[in-house]
């Protein structure tokens, strides 16, 4: 495959300077804020959010479409995960869960859907959520931000998490690291599944259209190789296929974080009358 | 051995190697401005999205649990209403009912008295032809007496001749 | 020809061998996903009524078993993609 050059589905996550901005160096580490066309989609996400939420958010009694929308998508945080899940007491941190489901959401959405206008060299949106720097900063600022909290909430005894109660001392020595590696590897796996899931859905995709494009050159060869015309159109049955699926796990990956940060949230909250 | 790690090195500078997500140069930058955006983002939600939408839908449970308390009440009242009105009918029926006996036991009386007098009065005229009746009838009886002496005395007469006495004839009819 | 030619083929094949065999630990993630919405499937049916309440348990379950493929996916990638 590698001598191919037109199958490379692992171009669309190459990242390159469309404003050049100055570098600041803090410490060893250079933070060159230039605004490349990963932060270009970060900032549209941004503002569609925002624009969205500014037209969308009336205090009517009988809503429109968009403000229904809105409602729906608010009431998937309040009644469907915090609610059941935390309870009366998790009302103070919907804003917050509610604000991660939203930015994951559009940048998911946005990578889906808005790829379909990416042809023929336009870069119209890019996969930000794909990229790890992004998934792994979101996971351990929700991470560490929830184990903070307990700590402001609960003080030193918060550390009592990694013991399980009700087991003789001897087995302490064991499950204290058992818990505790399970509980540091959440950012971990909080990151990789949504890069994971972002990245394989987009190659899969890529690979499909190139498939696409490259059966469709060797068809227009003429003679016996016009047949190449079948597996072609199969493909692109395929990434229509796909679109359809990449747009389910798209929302699914935005809940799921969410879902997940709730239940962290929650082992905070009702920490000592939980379990 | 060499020419591998040569062609390793070089290979960045043709086409960069490996994933694109694990080139360490876009890291910091990626990441300030994603914290950037997504505190631009959280500030927003907090501060107008959340309590905007949030308190739209609890404007809206609000509104409909006051509207069926509302509806509520007003059907209680309205049925406190019916059940009174109900009451009044009875009342009001009840007080015509009585005033209807009332009216017909009155009626009743006066037709009971009127016909009493009437029929005193009817029985005072049966009473007076009664004596009247009585009067002629033993009037004709007196008469009966004298015209059955006069008959028999003229049938005497003819038959013997001579005419009977009136002591005969009284005597004569006594037995 | 060239020994270095083909010690060069060689690591090309290895890596691309790797990443076949790194790939199969999606199996399990696929077994697992199948055995996780099926047994919900089977509760549902018996009961019908609790099914809509778990369906967040559901998701999560599906996250949490998913991971493991994509681990396993991530590493494959690595290995084809990677220097």
């Amino acid at each position: 495959m590698a001598n191919q050059p037109a199958i490379d589905p692992m171009h669309q996550f190459l990242i390159h300077k469309i404003v050049e901005l100055p570098t600041f160096h803090v410490g060893k580490l250079a933070f060159d804020m230039s605004i490349t066309n990963s932060v270009a989609s970060m900032i549209a996400g941004a503002a569609i959010l925002i624009l969205f939420f500014i037209l969308t958010a009336r205090r009517e009694i009988v809503p429109n479409r968009g403000q229904a929308l809105a409602e729906s998508l608010y009431n998937i945080i309040d009644r469907v995960l915090v609610g059941p899940i935390i309870g009366p007491e998790g009302k103070p941190y919907v804003p917050y869960i509610f604000a991660l489901f939203l930015v994951i959401l559009v940048l998911n959405l946005m990578s889906v859907v808005l790829a379909i206008f990416n042809v023929g060299g336009l870069e119209l949106t890019f996969a930000v959520t794909s990229q790890l720097a992004v998934t792994a900063t979101l996971a351990v600022l929700t991470f560490f931000s929830v184990f903070i909290l307990g700590f402001v909430k609960h003080g030193p005894k918060f550390v009592t998490l990694f013991a399980p109660s009700g087991m003789p001392w001897p087995m302490l020595f064991f499950m204290v690291p058992i818990e505790m590696i399970s509980y540091f590897v959440r950012p971990v796996t909080l990151a990789m599944r949504l890069f994971g899931n972002m990245l394989g859905g987009h190659v899969v995709m890529s690979l499909f259209g190139s498939f696409v494009v490259a059966l469709g050159i060797v068809a227009l060869s003429g003679g016996l190789a016009t047949l190449a015309f079948i597996p072609s159109a199969l493909s692109f049955t395929m990434i229509v296929a796909l679109t359809g699926l990449e747009l389910v796990v798209a929302i699914l990956q935005a809940f799921v974080f969410a879902a997940l940060a709730t239940v962290y949230l929650n082992e905070v909250v009702n920490f000592g009358h939980g379990h | 051995m060499a020419t591998e790690t040569q062609e390793s090195t070089a290979a960045p500078e043709a086409k960069p190697a490996g994933l694109p997500q694990f080139d360490f140069q876009w890291w910091p930058g990626q990441i300030a401005w994603f914290l950037i955006m997504f505190l631009v983002v959280l500030v927003f939600v907090r501060l107008f999205a959340a309590p905007r939408v949030g308190g739209a839908i609890d404007a809206r449970e609000g509104k409909i649990s006051g509207d069926i308390a509302d509806a509520r009440r007003l059907k209680d009242e309205a049925e406190a209403q019916a059940a009174a009105a109900a009451a009044e009918t009875a009342q009001a029926r009840a007080a015509a009912q009585r005033l209807a006996g009332d009216a017909r036991a009155k009626a009743q009386a006066e037709v009971a008295a009127k016909l009493a007098q009437e029929e005193a009065k009817l029985a005072e005229k049966a009473g007076v032809a009664e004596a009247r009746i009585a009067q002629s009838r033993d009037a004709a009886m007196t008469h009966v007496a004298g015209i059955a002496a006069e008959a028999a005395g003229a049938i005497v007469g003819k038959l013997t001749g001579r005419a009977a006495t009136p002591a005969e004839l009284t005597a004569a009819r006594g037995s | 020809m060239n020994p270095v030619a083909s010690v060069v083929d060689f690591h090309t094949s290895a890596k691309l061998i790797g990443a076949g065999l790194a790939a199969m630990g999606m199996i399990g993630a696929g077994v697992g996903l199948g055995v996780l919405f099926g047994s919900y499937l089977q509760a549902a049916i018996r009961n019908p009524a609790g099914a809509s309440s778990q369906q967040t348990m559901l998701f999560l379950g599906m996250a949490l078993t998913e991971t493991m493929g994509l681990f396993a996916f991530v590493v494959s990638l690595l290995i084809l993609f990677g220097s």
